[in-house]
């Protein structure tokens, strides 16, 4: 099986560097939402990287605006080498017939994510000074993309990186459309869980999205279980409002098929019952972040303001 | 910059329609016409006497500061500056040393000019949440200083002159396609990056300057001609599959790095923070086109470049002085400025372009802006002599 997927991906990447080949395969490490990923090293620094890879449709007007346009993003927000943000180290484009080009992302390979750093940590969890480390990383790492005109739309625990050194890294933005000519040929299972309302409901969205995405990781934290476990996109509403409560008319977006009447009138139940171990400020900053109205909601900017991160530098 | 989401209705290229519309130059890159004078000044009332000397106030704040790399030090200093690691200040920019006595002016300086950029950046279009316009800025300033050029040389089949009958070629393909302003900034940076950067033939320089052209516009605009109709204005010199490797080509050349902050972003943050009128406005952004064809200009940042055009434009204009315009541009140079000499060499660079640009071969540019629409900005006499203006020093 491996020599079969290194005999694969060396031809496509001795293809794109000539005869000699740069990565060498080393596992297929996930068959993420948009293809399968390899686990290679990089022959000339030894370096360990994730290959992703592929297959955009070149028409005879050569390769997809779409594609130009998020790579060139991705390389444009690798240039400012920040600290929270997965590296972009190559990319490679091939054409593999006339219908089609391959075009690989070698992106740094880090060992594991939030999802198995949580699954890992000590019985009793992590302590709260860690989690509030690793949100402020989290955070920063999106108060950079945002400021870049950049939304992740799918912030999971699955695609946040930890490396050994607890250092935070986001990974997987901005590809969503840089693989959507492949998404519609993959049946793909996305989770519901991380997503807000105003997606759910199929309103317009903006960066709020990941803000929202963000409080439901930031509880998944303390509880090391998901907070909001729907099943169908009712569900998940449903889910959330017995949470935050029915919210009011007014803030019932306008432009969505979905009427308010279909769920129970609910009051909002205290957060502190779902992530017991949260502190007062870090309950309040939470409930920012879970606000129904994307406008209301906290931006990534503002929550890094919040007393909740500040009361670590005056105890320091 | 990309201002990818306006999906205003632009013209496909139609070659059916525009078969005879299209111009005689475009077939033959090689523009065969020789020096024609076009010079017909449309305002004479404007030849007012040329003062020699600059504004004061320019000149004070000029000679306060001599050090070079204002924008360098900035440049440095916000590199190693997280996005989120709280207050921006900024030293780096300048203070007008003219304010030294009144502190709380001074205090207030960088707050204001934050806050007029922000305002500026919201005008423009160019941001979506005022939240990160300071951001967005500091982003352009430090985007601006990626793929500097070391040196103005090109490959030894690439000479100067050879550059800027492409550029003017690639000028009149983008304006006959009806691209946005920005996309001609981003080929020509393309192009002069491509250039360096992977092996081109003599023979294949026009199908390079057209890829760069066609991988800009699939940057910045929503209607894309087809490569049909690209390599048609090439009098298909090369066929479509050339056409299409050599867009690989350059993309895996430039690792598909396409961002650039061009000087016109720069040109209409500062004009709009100096509240220029738009007549200086129209001319500087002549001056600033005019700087794509000149090969010694990749070496100039692009906030400098936008800066000597805007200054150049107020010094061929010589428009009514207000205090309160006089405080606005005081407040706009504190961004663009480099050093007086770096200023004053893009500002002759500029200057004498443009004295020059009716008699040259190479005059899309010239032809543009002589248009009602662009207020006839490159026939004004004032032009004529611009780099007596600031003849006095080099």
């Amino acid at each position: 099986m491996l020599k079969k997927i290194h005999k694969r991906v060396c031809l496509i990447l001795a293809m794109a560097h000539g005869t000699s080949i740069q990565y060498e395969p080393l596992a297929e490490i996930g068959g993420g939402a948009y293809g399968t990923v390899y686990k290679a090293r990089d022959t000339e620094s030894g370096q360990f990287v994730a290959l992703k890879s592929v297959r955009v449709q070149t028409d005879q007007n050569g390769l997809p605006v779409s594609t130009v346009r998020e790579v060139a993003l991705l390389k444009r927000l690798e240039q400012f080498d920040h600290p929270n943000v997965v590296r972009l180290m190559d990319v490679c484009a091939t054409q593999r017939s006339d219908q089609e080009t391959k075009v690989t992302l070698v992106f740094e390979h880090v060992d594991q994510d939030l999802k198995t750093y949580l699954e890992r940590a000590p019985a009793a969890g992590l302590s709260p000074d860690h989690i509030k480390d690793l949100m402020k990383q989290l955070l920063c790492g999106l108060a950079f993309l945002h400021s870049h005109r950049v939304m992740h739309r799918d912030l999971k625990p699955e695609n946040i990186l930890v490396t050994s050194q607890g250092q935070v890294k986001l990974a997987d933005f901005g590809l969503a459309r840089i693989y959507s000519c492949h998404m519609a040929l993959t049946p793909v299972v996305v989770t519901l869980w991380y997503r807000p309302p105003e997606v759910l409901l199929q309103s317009s969205y903006a960066t709020p999205v990941d803000i929202w995405s963000t409080g439901c990781i930031f509880a998944e934290m303390f509880r090391r279980k998901p907070l909001f476990c729907g099943e169908s996109e009712v569900d998940q509403l449903g889910t959330i409002f017995e949470v935050i409560g029915l919210p009011p008319e007014d803030e019932w977006p306008t432009d969505v098929t979905l009427s308010r009447k279909h769920f129970p009138p609910l009051l909002p139940r205290p957060i502190t019952d779902l992530v017991p171990e949260i502190n007062e400020q870090g309950a309040q900053l939470l409930l920012k972040m879970l606000t129904f109205d994307p406008l209301k909601r906290i931006s990534a900017l503002n929550a890094l303001e919040h007393p909740y991160f500040q009361d670590e530098e005056t105890l320091t | 910059m990309a201002k990818t989401g306006f999906c205003d209705s632009k013209p496909l290229l139609d070659l059916h329609k525009k078969a005879d519309e299209r111009r005689a130059p475009l077939r033959t890159w090689s523009n065969a016409c020789g020096p024609i004078d076009r010079w017909q000044p449309v305002e004479e009332s404007r030849m007012a006497p040329v003062k020699m000397e600059p504004e004061h106030r320019w000149e004070r704040r000029l000679s306060a500061q001599t050090s070079e790399g204002i924008i360098m030090g900035f440049h440095e200093d916000s590199e190693t500056r997280s996005v989120a690691d709280g207050c921006v200040e900024e030293p780096l920019l300048l203070y007008p040393h003219g304010l030294q006595g009144l502190q709380s002016l001074q205090a207030l300086v960088p707050s204001l000019l934050r806050l007029e950029v922000e305002t500026a950046l919201e005008r423009l279009d160019l941001i979506w949440d005022r939240t990160y316009a300071w951001d967005m800025f500091l982003d352009m300033m430090i985007t601006q200083t990626r793929h500097s050029f070391s040196n103005a040389d090109l490959p030894r089949h690439f000479t100067d002159g050879t550059r800027s009958v492409l550029v003017d070629w690639l000028i009149q393909v983008h304006e006959m396609m009806h691209f946005q302003e920005e996309t001609l900034y981003l080929a020509i940076h393309l192009l002069n990056r491509s250039v360096r950067q992977i092996k081109v033939t003599t023979v294949n320089l026009q199908l390079l300057g057209m890829v760069c052209l066609f991988l800009a516009a699939k940057k910045e605009e929503c209607l894309l001609p087809e490569v049909s109709g690209l390599c048609y204005l090439m009098d298909h010199t090369y066929t479509k599959h050339q056409l299409l490797r050599m867009e690989r080509k350059v993309l895996l050349g430039l690792k598909f790095d396409l961002s650039y902050c061009p000087p016109l972003n720069f040109l209409l943050l500062l004009s709009s923070i100096a509240r220029c009128s738009a007549k200086v406005v129209w001319m500087a952004r002549y001056l600033l086109e005019l700087s794509l064809l000149e090969g010694q200009c990749v070496l100039v940042l692009p906030v400098q470049l936008a800066g000597a055009a805007l200054c150049l434009s107020r010094q061929v204009l010589q428009e009514a002085l207000t205090p309160e315009g006089e405080a606005a541009w005081c407040l706009a140079s504190s961004v663009h400025v480099g050093s007086e000499t770096a200023l004053l060499r893009v500002m002759h660079i500029l200057a004498s372009a443009a004295a020059k640009a009716h008699t040259r071969e190479t005059s899309a540019t010239f032809n543009k802006f002589s248009s009602p629409e662009t207020m006839h900005v490159s026939r004004h006499p004032g032009l004529k002599n611009a780099a007596g203006l600031i003849g006095v020093c080099t």
